[in-house]
C-alpha cells in the first residue's frame, strides 16, 4: 500500500484506541444552548430574534451582509432567553442567543429549509447559496464558512480533496463518520463535485483507519474520478496545505489558498453536512465530537446539538476524572485550553478532551533556545521556528516577519519537539498579531 | 465560573517529552564507553584529569551564574558535557592544573561569558583546549607557581610534550610510528584521552545519531571531506580518519548543537569545510590540533554559513530573501 505524505511533521502518539471503535451516540438536548454569533473567520452576525420570543429548531437566529461569515440557526425549538454576550472558547466574551429547550414533544417542529432531491438539476450558485443560508462552516476545526471557499473569484478547481486524515490525536469522530455515514459523504462528495465542477475527487486518509479505507473504497467504486488515497499517520497531515502538498504534490503560495493550485479541501463532516444541508433542508445545528482523553471517565464520540455546554458533554461522558489539569476543546496539538466548562460545543468544536501531565508535560519555565534544530526537522512550512521564536521572543517584528511568521500554520510541531519546552506557538502569535497591527 | 485546577495555556497540549538535560545525560551516556576506554589505558592520570575537570566546570558555572544573577543550579547538565569532553581532549600526562586552566576557559570563557548556553559562538571544549595551547606561558607559568607550592609532578620535557600533543599523528607523520589500521579502530593510546578507540568514539556517536540529538550530516560530511581531500593530497586517508581526535571532533564537537548550522545544507557545508580544513593543518603546516582549531574557525562562519544556505518556504518557488 503507497501511502503519501509531505516534507516534516512528527508521529505524535495517536491515542485513538479508546474511542475509535465506539458507535456515535446521541446527545439529549440541554436545558439550554447558548449559540455564540461569531464563531469563526469574518464578520459576526447580528441577532435576528428577541428575549421571549419562540423560536423553532433550525430556526435561522442570526445572519449579517457580509461575504465572509455564516448565518446561525436555532439547534432547538424553545424559548430565548437572552441576547448577551458571554465567554465562548476562545477566552472571549461574543454576542450570542441564549434559548431555553421547549418541551421534548416540541422539537418535531422545525423549520428546515426545503430539501432538494434533484439537485443535479439545480445551478452550482443556487446550491453555494442553500449551503450558505445552511450556515455551514469547515467541520475539521478551523469552521471557516463554506460557501466562501465554493466560490472562487476567477480561479477554477480541478481537484476536490475530501479531508479524512484526523491527524489529531484523541479525535476519531471523522473516523466514525467515514464507518458511519459512508453514504452520506458519497452525496455530500457529488453535491460538492457538481457545484465546483472538479473532475477529480480524492478522499485522503491516514492509514491508522483501515477500517474506514475499506469502507469509503468501496462506497466511491462505481462513481467516475473518485478515489481514496491513503496517507502516512503522520501530525498534520490533515492540515490543508500539507494534504494538498502530500496527495497532488503542489504547494500553496506564502499568503495563498488552495485555489491558487487548483484544489479544493473539505472536511468530511462537512461533505456530510452538505449532503443534509440539500438534500435534507438541515441547517447546521449540530455535529459529531470526539469527548476523550485520560482524564474523562468514560470516553465516547457524540452528536452534538450547538450551543449545548461543554460541562453537559463531559457530565454525558461520566465527568472528569481526579488529576485533570488541562480541558481542551478542539485536539491536543491546536485545540484551546478551557477552565470554564460552561461554554458552549461551536460548529468548528471536533473535541474535548481532558489531559493529565502525564501528557501535557509539568509547566515550567522555558530555556534558550539551544538550537538543537528539532523544530526545523518538523516544521511542516519549512520555515525555521528556532528563529521565528528567538526573533518574537525580543520583540524583533520585522525579523520575524522576514523569518515567515505568516506563515505559520500553528500546527504546534515545533513546540511539540523542542527540548527547552519553549512556548513557540505563542510567540509567534504574538508576532503575527503585532505584524498585523502595525500594517493596519 | 473558572474552575481552578484546569490550566490554560497555549497549544501545543501534549508534549514530546524531550528536555535538554535528558540529551545532555545522552550524551555523557554516548561518551560513556570512550571514557572507560581510557580510565582503561590512563588509569589514575584519566581519573584525575576527568574528575578534576568536571568539579571545575561545575564550579565555574555556578560562579558565573552568581554573578551573572541567573538562579543557581546545575539545570541542563550541559555543563558536565563540557567538562568531560575538555578532559577527553587532554593528553593523559597533562597536569591537574591544565584540567583546570582548559575547564575553566571553556566554561568561563566560551560558554558563560560568551553569550551563555544557546548564544556562545564557540565551542567551549575546543576553545578550551585551543586556548591551554595557545595560552602555553601562563599554562607553564602556572605550572611553575604551583611547583613552588609542592603541588604538582616535576615538568620533564616528556611532559611538556605530551601536554602540547605528540599524538600518533605527529609520531605518524616523522615515520617515528607502525601501527595497524586494527590497532587505531579498536583501540591505541598516545593521543588525548578521548582519542584511544575509534570504535568507542564510533558507538556513542551513532548512539546520538540513533536518538536524534545529532544529525548525521556534520560528522558524515566532515568525514568523507577528510577521506577525500586527504586522498587527493596523497596522505592515507584512514589514518587521518582514525587518529587525532577526528571522530571525537566530528561527532562530539562539530556536532555541538549551539556552535553548528541550523540548516541542512549548512551542516553539509560546515562538514566539509572543517575536514579540508584539517587536511591542510595535516599536510602542510605540520600543526597539532588541527581539528579543534578547525571546528573553532568553522564556528566564526556559522552566521555566515545559515544565512546563505536557509531553505525555500513551503509554497516559495524561488529564495527571493537571505538576510
Amino acid at each position: 500500500m503507497t501511502r503519501r505524505t509531505f516534507a516534516g511533521g512528527v508521529h505524535v502518539p495517536e491515542h485513538k484506541d479508546a474511542t475509535g471503535q465506539l458507535p456515535i451516540e446521541d446527545l439529549a438536548l440541554p436545558g439550554e444552548v447558548f449559540v455564540p454569533l461569531l464563531q469563526h473567520t469574518g464578520a459576526p452576525c447580528r441577532s435576528l430574534v428577541e428575549v421571549g420570543q419562540r423560536v423553532l429548531k433550525g430556526q435561522k437566529i442570526g445572519d449579517a451582509d457580509a461575504f465572509v461569515t455564516a448565518p446561525v440557526h436555532s439547534p432547538v425549538t424553545g424559548t430565548v432567553k437572552a441576547v448577551e454576550e458571554r465567554l465562548i472558547f476562545n477566552h472571549r466574551k461574543v454576542e450570542g442567543v441564549a434559548i431555553t429547550t421547549g418541551p421534548a414533544a416540541d422539537q418535531a417542529q422545525t423549520a428546515f429549509m426545503e430539501a432538494v432531491l434533484e439537485w443535479q438539476e439545480l445551478k452550482p450558485e443556487a446550491i453555494v447559496r442553500i449551503v450558505r443560508e445552511a450556515g455551514l462552516a469547515g467541520l475539521g476545526g478551523a469552521a471557516f464558512p463554506t460557501h466562501v471557499k465554493l466560490s472562487p473569484k476567477d480561479k477554477r478547481f480541478d481537484t476536490l480533496i475530501i479531508n479524512g486524515c484526523e491527524c489529531e490525536p484523541f479525535l476519531t469522530c471523522d473516523h466514525r463518520l467515514l464507518l458511519e455515514r459512508t453514504e452520506a459523504i458519497v452525496t455530500g462528495i457529488l453535491i460538492l463535485k457538481h457545484v465546483t465542477g472538479a473532475g477529480r475527487v480524492i478522499v485522503g486518509i491516514e492509514d491508522n483507519k483501515p477500517d474506514a479505507i475499506e469502507a469509503m473504497k468501496a462506497a466511491v467504486s462505481g462513481h467516475p474520478g473518485m478515489a481514496v488515497e491513503v496517507l502516512e499517520t503522520r501530525y498534520p497531515q490533515g492540515a490543508e496545505k500539507q494534504l494538498i502538498k502530500a496527495l497532488l504534490n503542489r504547494e500553496v503560495p506564502p499568503g495563498g489558498l488552495p485555489m491558487d493550485v487548483g484544489a479544493l479541501v473539505h472536511n468530511v463532516g462537512t461533505a456530510i453536512a452538505v449532503a443534509e444541508a440539500v438534500t435534507g433542508g438541515k441547517p447546521l445545528i449540530e455535529r459529531v465530537l470526539t469527548v476523550g482523553g485520560p482524564g474523562i471517565v468514560r470516553p465516547a464520540n457524540v452528536r452534538v446539538a450547538i450551543g449545548t455546554p461543554i460541562s453537559d458533554v463531559i457530565a454525558h461522558a461520566g465527568g472528569l476524572r481526579d488529576g485533570v489539569t488541562r480541558v481542551v476543546m478542539g485536539g491536543p496539538m491546536t485545540g484551546w485550553a478551557q477552565d470554564d466548562l460552561s461554554v458552549p460545543v461551536v460548529k468548528g468544536t471536533s473535541g474535548i478532551l481532558a489531559l493529565d501531565e502525564s501528557l501535557t508535560g509539568v509547566a515550567v519555565a522555558h530555556e534558550v533556545c539551544v538550537r538543537c534544530g528539532r523544530c526545523v526537522q518538523a516544521c511542516p512550512q519549512l520555515l525555521y521556528p528556532n528563529f521565528l521564536g528567538t526573533t518574537a521572543e525580543h520583540g524583533d517584528w520585522s525579523r520575524a516577519e522576514a523569518e515567515g511568521a505568516l506563515d505559520c500554520v500553528e500546527c504546534g510541531v515545533c513546540a511539540y519537539v523542542c527540548p527547552g519546552h519553549r512556548p513557540l506557538v505563542r510567540f509567534v502569535r504574538e508576532a503575527k498579531a503585532a505584524i498585523m497591527a502595525r500594517r493596519k | 465560573m473558572a474552575d481552578h485546577r484546569l490550566v490554560v495555556t497555549e497549544p501545543p497540549h501534549l508534549t514530546s517529552g524531550e528536555s535538554v538535560r535528558r540529551a545532555m545525560l545522552d550524551v555523557l551516556l554516548a561518551l560513556g564507553l570512550v571514557t572507560l576506554v581510557s580510565l582503561y589505558y590512563f588509569r589514575w592520570n584519566a581519573a584525575l584529569l576527568i574528575s578534576v575537570s568536571l568539579l571545575t566546570a561545575v564550579i565555574v558555572d555556578l560562579i558565573a551564574k552568581r554573578i551573572k544573577g541567573r538562579p543557581l543550579a546545575f539545570g541542563d547538565g550541559s555543563v558536565l558535557v563540557t567538562g568531560l569532553l575538555v578532559a577527553l581532549c587532554l593528553p593523559p600526562l597533562a597536569g591537574w592544573w591544565v584540567a583546570v586552566f582548559a575547564t575553566a576557559l571553556a566554561v568561563g570563557v566560551a560558554k558563560e561569558w560568551m553569550g551563555g548556553l544557546g548564544w556562545n559562538r564557540f565551542n567551549p571544549a575546543a576553545f578550551g583546549r585551543a586556548g591551554v595551547i595557545l595560552l602555553w606561558e601562563v599554562t607553564v607559568w602556572l605550572n611553575q607557581q604551583l611547583a613552588t607550592l609542592r603541588l604538582t609532578f616535576p615538568v620533564s620535557p616528556v611532559v611538556a610534550d605530551a601536554v602540547t600533543g605528540a599524538t600518533p599523528l605527529a609520531l605518524l607523520k616523522r615515520g617515528l610510528l607502525d601501527v595497524s589500521y586494527g590497532q587505531l579502530l579498536v583501540a591505541y593510546p598516545g593521543g588525548a584521552l578521548g582519542e584511544t578507540s575509534a570504535i568507542a568514539l564510533l558507538a556513542g556517536g551513532l548512539y546520538l545519531v540513533y536518538r536524534k540529538h545529532i544529525c548525521w550530516r556534520v560528522p558524515a560530511a566532515m568525514i568523507g571531506s577528510v577521506v577525500v581531500f586527504s586522498a587527493l593530497f596523497g596522505s592515507d586517508p584512514f589514518y587521518h580518519v582514525l587518529t587525532g581526535g577526528l571522530l571525537l571532533g566530528a561527532f562530539f564537537m562539530a556536532t555541538d548543537w549551539v556552535t553548528s548550522p541550523i540548516t541542512d545544507r549548512g551542516k553539509i557545508l560546515f562538514g566539509v569545510l572543517i575536514g579540508l580544513l584539517v587536511v591542510v593543518f595535516r599536510v602542510f603546516l605540520a600543526s597539532t590540533e588541527s581539528v579543534v582549531f578547525s571546528i573553532l574557525i568553522m564556528n566564526a562562519f556559522v552566521p555566515v554559513i545559515d544565512r546563505v544556505t536557509r531553505r525555500r518556504k513551503f509554497g516559495q518557488v524561488s529564495l527571493t530573501r537571505t538576510a
